[in-house]
């Protein structure tokens, strides 16, 4: 269980991304964040992992304080939490399968690994990763020669690389099509179903959000204003989160 | 081009500000408090600005403005009371009293300064370009006396100049056996030679000259090295019948055994100066000030000043060439890594970071991945700028071309230096082609398709044995010996001890200064004059303006291949040429730093001009616009901005090759230079090397921002 408490954020040119935050996650549950862009949902994702330092509150994890991680400490907790990111953040100029085995960093020792040197049982778990994401014939191209949503799947599978027990997913499909942004969720539904990963995942669009997540919360100017059920967010609630002039789209 | 466009878009939005502001002055008419504040700045500013210049445009908030106008104001008054005293610069006499007449123009600018003040006040700006050319008028009329400019001598020796022309284009490679003794067959000698024996005449005995084995080696005698000893036993140190190397062998092996150890050592600084990095690592932002700044002051130093203080080190030799351009290429690629490493994508760190990996994973991981190629790029342009440093080096380390060049100019054996300066030009014209063709293939950064076959192993073992190869061979004839650098010359003691108490009396002081000056003026005169002639030329060689009929091809390659040749020799090659055309001083200096300027600037621009957008031409020929209007509108506001960018960034270059252009009788402070080090006065040639390294990093910081501001 990942509890959040009074998080706050607040950049050092003063921007409060994050005014109070509060909620709590079960495991096994896959929760959509939403709110507009600029509410503070990249924050608090980056918060959870501490890529970003938050500026007080608690994070407690299965009684883990997350926010009190020191040095080592911080770099344990990260290898459990894997993350997947808007812009995909492969290296472009390494492999497939060098972009997937850095997945596993955290947890092999620094100066084999900084001579590109892994265990058989990590090279296995990179190849099986990755036929995971049905990629098993592009590991050795140039990353930056995949389409977009093929290089989101990598990203998935460098995620898988650490055995995460939490993924973060700061709007994975933001930068697709609509067609490939189910393929990408569907993806990490299934890891959540059959391997009860748990889900932190920030998305756009409401229709998405009724499709894949279990819970929802929607965060605007840094506050939660909403937490429940992604069917309970009516007309109401929408135009509580995304202001009045917002209009509701489907997308396919 | 896309910055023109961001600077277009900061304009319209600095307008729609002021515009803002005028409502909101409108708005404010009406508070009452508001009117006789604004009048007061109106007559107050003008005043302050008067009594001292740019004071008032500081109060108007127009700081930058104002910093900018004192501290001209300033350096004009101290150049022409400077002038004045020194060269009596401008004299006239007032009603018995002399003065000069450069103060004219100081004081219009001075009074350009209070009007812009006041203008400043009512929300307008006096126009810079008056500014502008009163400060030319008293800049290039000192520029002038100071280099020695006399123009009456380009032509009253112009015989000289013919003769030395002569010598240069027919070098000393072949000779002729006349009358009793060889002599230097050029050009005609040899059409008559091949003439004579087309036609079956007889023909006189030729031979290859002994320059030719100076310069490229011949066969001799060398010493052994553990080479000879490992595959043929014989006893290192011993002297065996081999090739002996020539100076330009010798050169190149300086030129790239400096790019590559300057590149092994500056990877790992150009972390330390990387600010991405260092804010990640404990105590690391100081660190990364003090490698910034030691960065900025060995770079200021120039490659052959350095070669004067490594020789105190380790003495004359090839080795002493390849310590001072790995110490000079250290600073300047470290600095180009830094700047790459501080522009990564922070996309891949973020997603390492993410996994848990630690500091060292992240680096290897996210971060030299991302490098790997702009590092392989800068390390082929400074292979290309090393080379080019490792043919003058020679002039005062004593290794390589230079070191002949030099003995040849002593000797008055123009054909020799000449045969000297077109062997340099080749070499350094492939040099060039070759770097910026792998320059381009790697930046391409195209994905290659993992190759493993047998054949691609085997050739990358080729590789590696040749590439061992060439650097054992190139370590023995720079004469690198490591032991060397433990074991320093008796003076080099003296030297630091001297460095650090420098000699600031008045006497030295005011010597160095003159020759500092002298050597501005000398870079400012020289990139006026090659940029000047350079314009008209680039446009020939301009492809999409030359290129199209038969004709004009020939030109631009014509033109093109002129500014190879010339840009493929350095200024300090030059200097010889004219110091026998117009006689050894400053003026002979500037000419020779004005073809180079001419060769690179016009190599520049003409690129500059091929790489316009040809969208506006359209759109300017689609309204209806003649030929003159198309060029005004359409491409002068495209190319402006690039060709002033090329300016400020040849003025870098000039400023730095005038400090060293002394040393070949082309006056200015390497002159100085040269002689308190020949003279064992350390404590003053510390001063002069001090004064270097402050002016060439106040105008290297200068150039910055005006390029920053205009460009
Ligand atoms: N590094 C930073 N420094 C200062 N302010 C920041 C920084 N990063 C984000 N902010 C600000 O914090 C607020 C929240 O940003 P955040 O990126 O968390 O929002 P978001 O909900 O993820 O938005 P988006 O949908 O655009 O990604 C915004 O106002 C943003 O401008
Ligand atoms: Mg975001």
């Amino acid at each position: 269980m990942l509890i959040v408490k009074d998080l706050v954020k607040t950049y050092p040119n003063g921007t409060q991304a994050l005014k109070g935050v509060n909620f709590q996650v079960d495991d096994g549950e896959f929760l959509a964040v939403i709110g507009l862009s600029g509410s503070g949902k990249s924050t608090l994702l980056r918060c959870i992992n501490r890529l970003i330092e938050p500026t007080s509150g608690t994070i407690l994890w299965n009684d883990i304080d997350i926010t009190a991680a020191k040095g080592k400490e911080i770099r344990m907790i990260r290898r459990q939490i894997g993350m997947v990111f808007q812009q995909f953040n492969l290296v472009k100029r390494s492999s497939v399968y060098n972009n997937v085995m850095s997945g596993r960093l955290g947890y092999v020792p620094t100066f084999p690994s900084l001579l590109q040197s892994f265990s058989r049982e990590d090279r296995e778990r990179a190849a099986n990763n990755l036929a995971m994401v049905g990629l098993e014939d592009k590991a050795h191209v140039r990353a930056d020669s995949l389409s977009g949503g093929q290089q989101q799947r990598v990203g998935i599978a460098r995620a898988l690389m650490q055995e995460p027990k939490i993924i973060l997913a700061d709007e994975p499909v933001a930068s697709l099509d609509p067609v490939l942004a189910h393929s990408i969720l569907k993806y990490l539904e299934q890891l959540n179903k059959e391997r009860g990963i748990t889900v932190l995942c920030s998305l756009h669009f409401l229709d998405l959000v009724h499709r894949y997540a279990t819970r929802a919360i929607a965060l605007k100017d840094g506050l939660v204003v909403f937490e429940g059920l992604p069917s309970e967010i009516d007309d109401a609630q929408f135009k509580e989160i995304y202001g009045q002039d917002a209009e509701r789209i489907e997308i396919s | 081009m896309r910055s023109l466009k961001r600077s277009m878009g900061k304009m319209l939005n600095e307008s729609k500000l002021a515009e803002m502001r005028c409502e909101e002055r409108e708005l404010m008419t009406s508070n009452s408090q508001y009117i006789p504040e604004q009048k007061k700045k109106r007559v107050i500013a003008p005043i302050l600005s008067l009594v001292i210049p740019g004071s008032g445009q500081m109060v108007l908030k127009k700081t930058w403005r104002g910093v900018t106008v004192f501290i001209v104001t300033l350096i004009l008054s101290f150049l022409v009371q400077w002038g004045f005293s020194n060269f009596a610069i401008g004299e006239i006499a007032v009603g018995g009293l002399k003065t000069s007449w450069l103060w004219i123009p100081l004081a219009l600018f001075w009074l350009w300064n209070v009007l812009d003040a006041y203008l400043l006040s009512i929300q307008k700006t006096a126009p810079p370009l008056l500014a502008f050319i009163f400060a030319a008028v008293v800049l290039y009329t000192i520029a002038w006396v100071v280099t020695d400019v006399n123009l009456d001598r380009l032509v009253t020796r112009f015989d000289a100049a013919k003769t030395v022309m002569t010598k240069v284009v027919n070098p000393d490679y072949i000779q002729v056996y006349k009358d009793g003794k060889f002599e230097v067959c050029g050009w005609n000698c040899i059409g008559d030679y091949l003439d004579a024996k087309i036609k079956g005449e007889s023909v006189p005995h030729l031979r290859v000259s002994e320059n030719v084995g100076d310069i490229f080696g011949r066969q001799g005698t060398v010493t052994a090295t553990w080479w000879d000893k490992l595959f043929r036993g014989i006893r290192v140190g011993v002297r065996i019948p081999g090739f002996e190397t020539g100076k330009l062998i010798e050169t190149i092996a300086i030129g790239l055994m400096a790019t590559i150890f300057s590149t092994i050592l500056a990877i790992p600084v150009s972390f330390l100066a990387a600010h991405n990095i260092m804010s990640h690592v404990p105590g690391g932002k100081v660190v990364y000030y003090i490698v910034r700044t030691l960065l900025n002051v060995v770079r200021a130093v120039d490659t052959v000043v350095w070669g004067l203080l490594i020789i105190v080190w380790v003495g004359l030799g090839s080795f002493a060439g390849v310590i001072a351009l790995t110490i000079h290429s250290i600073a300047a690629l470290a600095k180009l890594y830094s700047e790459e490493i501080e522009h990564i994508d922070p996309g891949p760190v973020e997603a390492i970071e993410a996994t848990g990996g630690n500091f060292l994973q992240v680096i290897r991981y996210a971060v030299i991945p991302q490098i790997i190629p702009s590092f392989l790029s800068y390390t082929l342009l400074r292979w290309d700028i090393n080379m080019r440093s490792a043919t003058v080096i020679g002039f005062v380390a004593g290794g390589g071309i230079g070191f002949f060049v030099l003995e040849t100019i002593r000797i008055g054996g123009y054909q020799q230096y000449a045969a000297a300066l077109w062997a340099v030009a080749v070499v350094i014209i492939l040099v060039d082609m070759i770097s910026s063709k792998w320059r381009n293939k790697i930046l391409e950064d195209k994905p290659k398709a993992p190759d493993k076959t047998t054949w691609s192993r085997i050739r990358t073992w080729i590789y590696i044995i040749l590439g061992l190869a060439v650097f054992t061979y190139c370590w023995n004839i720079t004469g690198i010996n490591p032991k060397n650098l433990f074991n320093p010359g008796v003076t080099f003691g003296r030297l630091l001890k001297d460095f650090v108490s420098l000699d600031l009396s008045q006497s030295v002081l005011a010597g160095v200064t003159k020759q500092m000056i002298t050597t501005v003026m000398q870079a400012l005169l020289a990139t006026t004059l090659g940029a000047l002639v350079a314009i008209p030329f680039s446009f020939l060689a301009a492809k999409n303006l030359t290129g199209k009929s038969k004709f004009s091809a020939w030109i631009y390659h014509i033109t093109r291949s002129i500014f190879n040749i010339l840009r493929s020799i350095e200024a300090l090659l030059y200097v010889a040429i004219f110091v026998y055309w117009v006689g050894i001083g400053p003026f002979a200096g500037m000419l020779a730093l004005a073809i180079t300027t001419f060769a690179l600037i016009g190599k520049l621009f003409s690129e500059a001009i091929e790489n316009i957008d040809t969208g506006p031409i359209e759109a300017v020929n689609a309204t209806g616009a003649n030929k003159l209007q198309m060029i005004m509108y359409a491409v002068v506001p495209q190319i402006v901005p690039p060709f002033l960018s090329y300016l400020i960034y040849q003025w870098d270059i000039n400023i730095r090759m005038a400090t060293i252009i002394g040393f070949a009788g082309g006056g200015g402070i390497g002159l100085t230079l040269n002689s308190y080090f020949g003279s064992l006065q350390y404590h003053k040639a510390g001063t002069v090397v001090a004064m270097i390294v402050i002016v060439v990093a106040l105008l290297d910081f200068t150039s910055a921002k005006i390029r920053e501001k205009f460009v």
